[in-house]
């Protein structure tokens, strides 16, 4: 693949070709691409609207450092959960990147085995999402309003986060289908590029948490 | 499909980046721990795109695409910089109208927000 | 690596129908499925068309309007309404529904959509937000009345019609419309990109790919907006979150929710985000498919292809950027006028070079006045006027005046509302023989054609007057609401409001003589043969027509040149078809 991908020369090739425009891409993976850039449109408008009632709102923005502190060892860490949160994701990122691989090389015991560890790290990411929800909501943090600022604060946090909580649980039922697809052998005639085409969703998923920690809880 | 249509590449690779990703999470936690200012700003945006940038490059195989594929995929969201920049210019203008009409900056000591008020 | 990809494609596995239910049901056919799409929007859009009788009736005879019970709440839900299904439930849907699911795969030689699974459901999910959509009309309140845009705070506060349910369902129904959109419209961008037949280059396809593509792309991107919007909204009244709704909308009553400090220009601003781009949604396949019409019934080559398309591409791109130009008197940040209104301005030059290049393939060309060619025309005039009167509006200075007046109506009838239509029109009289085998009348067409053209042109040429004079939109009764003398605009707008409406009822009533047509020519049409205009494209070579599930024979067609060779110099027949080889 690697002089397939060389030179800018490429792109007018490609594009004035018939048949197929994105050379030796499947077409499950052209869609999901697709699919993943319109998402991507969703998650930017979801962000942008966010920025928009913060910078609007009269009213004070709670300090996410201290409002997503967790008490440890005696001391208050900022953030402390989300950042366990986030390197839990990266690690189900780099156990996907795996599976992709030992797809590609027609591994099947070892792709099914390290897309279950997948599954296993997005359940774990949500139970700790809705742990975090937990915690919130008992201190008084509600999607109309708080005890510490503008009412924006918790409309935006369980607007965005749950929406992408929505988009890890339905990434670990695919996850999960896949793999039990895989282990029936449904797609023993292809290339196993399904295993790359669920993996793609998988980091995007990843890739919004990037964006959502750096806004929402860093900002 | 064709059977050399993939991506193979050795797992050291998976792992380096992985690591690097685990490195650059830790580097921008800390900024937590820094004065809000615009270097920690600068700082929140430079670790986050490098995270991005890591995560589509190698982990989605972007990088080893054809252009074609590669700007497909990295021009349109442009348009959404246009979106983020008009309506920070339009949050900020709303902000001051509410000020000017609805009473004094509620906080003047806050120093430079997010388009800078 | 092309090569390798072909014969899958040849081999693909199609579903096969065994009984009546998967065969016009749960069918995987690309061509059952835009049938499916058209008459479901058709469908909603005959109750669209009753509702606009509705609204012209209280418009234009106020006092017998009121007399049969035509309440201010009825108005209201019948604009809102009319508005929303005929942009969304019929333009959008018909226009990429039905001829983007039946024309994309048989124009580029592909055997079906790449997921026609997918393309299944995306249907099944259309009819359940259209079904959603129109629940509102049983539950308690009825529809929403806020006016098709839904601007926030009113849509949501006591006082608006339809706020206890109507505004949930509407809501609901988009952000279900909106994923039945992404499956379908992931299935057409893949088609194109991926699945076309050897020698079928971008560069080849027919223009209306070409619109339908773009539009389709453009729907991908722009819809999300609207997602977020209504889903911010959703929340706003349902679990009193403050998105859009600012703490004034509560402060003038003590019983009402609490609102706080939320941002109602946000809401503005994501809805046209998505709406400009959905002005393109649906004029640009409307654009590709009088491209083609124009040029098969001209027997002549379009011209300028290479320019139409860059002018689709430019389009689309700039429609992203104009959005606020909706918003001249919203009260946004004053700098934008001149950002919105220059952007705004250079959208025309693409839009010009399509009219330039529409215009010049008629000039000297052997024109057949079928009832097609007959459409197309017309789709170019109507949308000649409708677009003039959008520099107008462009403009921030010119537009302050005329904001909220029925010039705003006249414009966006005839530039988005009657010019789509007419192509409709025009494309199913074009493709009929093709989908059924047998011709439309042709006598009725012409009826149908004559009354529609210069009838919508007698309905909205006068409201640019009616604009002039100040007539302001969306009143329930001007002559009330000017003192009851008409004391702000001059009698003879309220004489020119009758007469409109008159019009109004007439046009439609016609319309149910096309369906007539539709229904009748099924059974008694003349028999079309595979190719009764003399076209180029694919979709004109199937071995059968009707087309079979699977469209191609055991091979698909190998295309060796643009779908517009007609009249050529020195051959014998005045058409060549794209799978024709070319002389060495």
């Amino acid at each position: 693949m690697a002089e397939a991908s060389a030179g800018h020369a490429t792109i007018i090739q490609d594009w004035a070709s018939d048949v197929t425009t994105f050379k030796g891409v499947p077409w499950g993976k052209a869609m999901m691409w697709i699919f993943l850039l319109s998402d991507t449109f969703i998650f930017s408008i979801f962000l942008t609207s966010y920025m928009t009632v913060r910078a609007t709102t009269a009213e004070p923005w709670p300090n996410a450092s201290e409002v997503f502190s967790l008490m440890a060892f005696g001391h208050s860490v900022p953030l402390l959960l989300i950042a366990i949160m986030t390197f839990d994701l990266i690690t189900s990122s780099g156990t996907m990147a795996l599976a992709v691989n030992y797809g590609y090389r027609r591994d099947k015991r070892k792709a099914i085995f390290f897309i279950c560890a997948t599954a296993f790290f997005g359940a774990v990411f949500v139970g700790m999402q809705m742990f975090e929800w937990y915690k919130l909501i008992s201190e008084g943090v509600r999607p109309w309003g708080n005890p510490w600022g503008a009412a924006q604060f918790g409309s935006c946090f369980f607007m965005i986060t749950g929406f992408h909580g929505l988009h890890v649980s339905a990434g670990v039922v695919y996850l999960l289908i896949i793999a039990y697809r895989l282990h029936k052998g449904v797609y023993d005639k292809t290339n196993f590029e399904i295993v790359e085409i669920v993996g793609l969703y998988w980091h995007f998923v990843d890739l919004v948490w990037v964006f959502i920690f750096a806004f929402f809880y860093l900002w | 499909m064709a059977s050399e249509v993939g991506q193979q590449h050795p797992l050291t690779l998976y792992f380096w980046i992985w690591g690097l990703l685990f490195v650059v999470s830790a580097a921008s936690y800390a900024t937590d721990y820094m004065e809000a200012g615009y270097l920690r700003w600068f700082l929140i945006l430079a670790f986050m795109l490098i995270k991005a940038g890591y995560i589509v490059a190698i982990f989605m195989h972007l990088k080893y695409e054809r252009w074609a594929l590669i700007y497909a995929l990295l021009l349109p969201p442009l348009v959404i910089l246009i979106l983020v920049y008009l309506m920070a210019t339009e949050a900020d203008y709303t902000w001051l109208t509410r000020v000017v009409y609805f009473g004094d900056d509620p906080y003047p000591a806050r120093g430079p927000m997010p388009g800078a008020h | 690596m092309a090569q390798a990809e072909i014969p899958y494609q040849e081999s693909m596995e199609l579903h096969h129908p065994h009984s009546w239910v998967t065969k016009y049901w749960y069918s995987q056919d690309h061509k059952v499925i835009a049938i499916q799409y058209g008459i479901t929007a058709m469908a909603v859009g005959l109750v669209a068309l009753v509702l606009s009788w509705i609204m012209r009736m209280q418009i234009g005879f106020p006092e017998t309007g009121a007399a049969w019970g035509i309440t201010p709440d009825i108005y209201y839900q019948s604009i809102t309404m009319h508005g929303m299904i005929m942009v969304i439930y019929l333009l959008t849907a018909f226009l990429l529904g039905s001829f983007g699911n039946y024309l994309i795969p048989l124009m580029l030689g592909a055997r079906d959509m790449v997921f026609p699974f997918v393309n299944m459901i995306s249907y099944h999910v259309y009819l359940l937000s259209v079904i959603v959509l129109l629940l509102g009309y049983v539950l308690p309140g009825g529809p929403t009345g806020a006016g098709w845009t839904l601007y926030p705070p009113q849509a949501i506060l006591s006082g608006t019609p339809g706020v206890d349910w109507g505004i949930i369902t509407m809501l609901g129904s988009l952000a279900i419309f909106i994923v039945a959109f992404t499956m379908g419209g992931l299935n057409y961008v893949t088609t194109i990109l991926q699945a076309r037949t050897r020698g079928m280059t971008l560069m080849r396809m027919p223009l209306s790919v070409w619109g339908i593509f773009a539009a389709t792309v453009l729907g991908l991107l722009a819809f999300p907006a609207l997602f977020v919007s209504a889903v911010m909204m959703l929340l706003d009244k349902l679990i009193h979150t403050s998105f859009f709704m600012p703490a004034i909308a509560s402060a003038f009553d003590a019983a009402a929710t609490q609102y706080d400090g939320g941002s109602p220009l946000l809401f503005q601003h994501l809805f046209w985000f998505f709406g400009h781009p959905e002005v393109y949604i649906v004029a640009l396949p409307a654009f590709g498919v009088v491209s083609d019409l124009l040029s098969v019934h001209a027997r002549k080559n379009i011209f300028g292809y290479r320019m139409m398309v860059w002018a689709i591409v430019a389009i689309g791109v700039l429609s992203f950027i104009v959005w606020a130009h909706h918003m001249y008197v919203a009260g946004m940040h004053p700098y934008f006028g001149f950002f919105f209104a220059t952007t705004t301005l250079i959208i025309a030059v693409p839009t010009a070079i399509k009219v330039y290049n529409w215009t010049i393939t008629l000039w000297r060309a052997n024109i057949k006045f079928t009832v097609p060619m007959l459409f197309a025309i017309s789709f170019v005039i109507t949308f000649v006027v409708g677009g003039l009167t959008g520099l107008f509006l462009g403009n921030v200075i010119v537009d302050v005046p005329l904001s909220d007046t029925y010039f705003v109506v006249a414009h966006f009838h005839m530039v988005m509302g009657v010019s789509p239509i007419l192509v409709i029109f025009g494309g199913i009289y074009h493709w009929y023989p093709k989908i059924t085998g047998r011709m439309l009348n042709d006598t009725i067409g012409k009826w149908h054609f004559w009354v529609t053209a210069i009838g919508t042109y007698l309905i909205y040429f006068p409201m640019h007057y009616l604009g002039f004079v100040g007539t302001p939109r969306r009143y329930y009764d001007n002559v009330l609401a000017s003192g009851g003398e008409s004391a702000f605009y001059p009698e003879s707008a309220a004489l020119l409001n009758a007469g409109i409406s008159i019009t109004a009822f007439v046009v439609g009533a016609f319309q149910f003589l096309f369906i007539y047509n539709l229904v009748v020519s099924y059974w008694r049409g003349r028999e079309a043969g595979p190719n009764p205009w003399g076209a180029t494209s694919l979709e004109w070579r199937t071995p059968q027509t009707p087309p079979i599930h699977g469209n191609w024979g055991d091979q698909l067609p190998t295309v060796h040149r643009w779908a517009y060779d007609f009249s050529v110099p020195g051959e014998k027949e005045d058409f060549i078809p794209q799978d024709v080889p070319r002389q060495a």
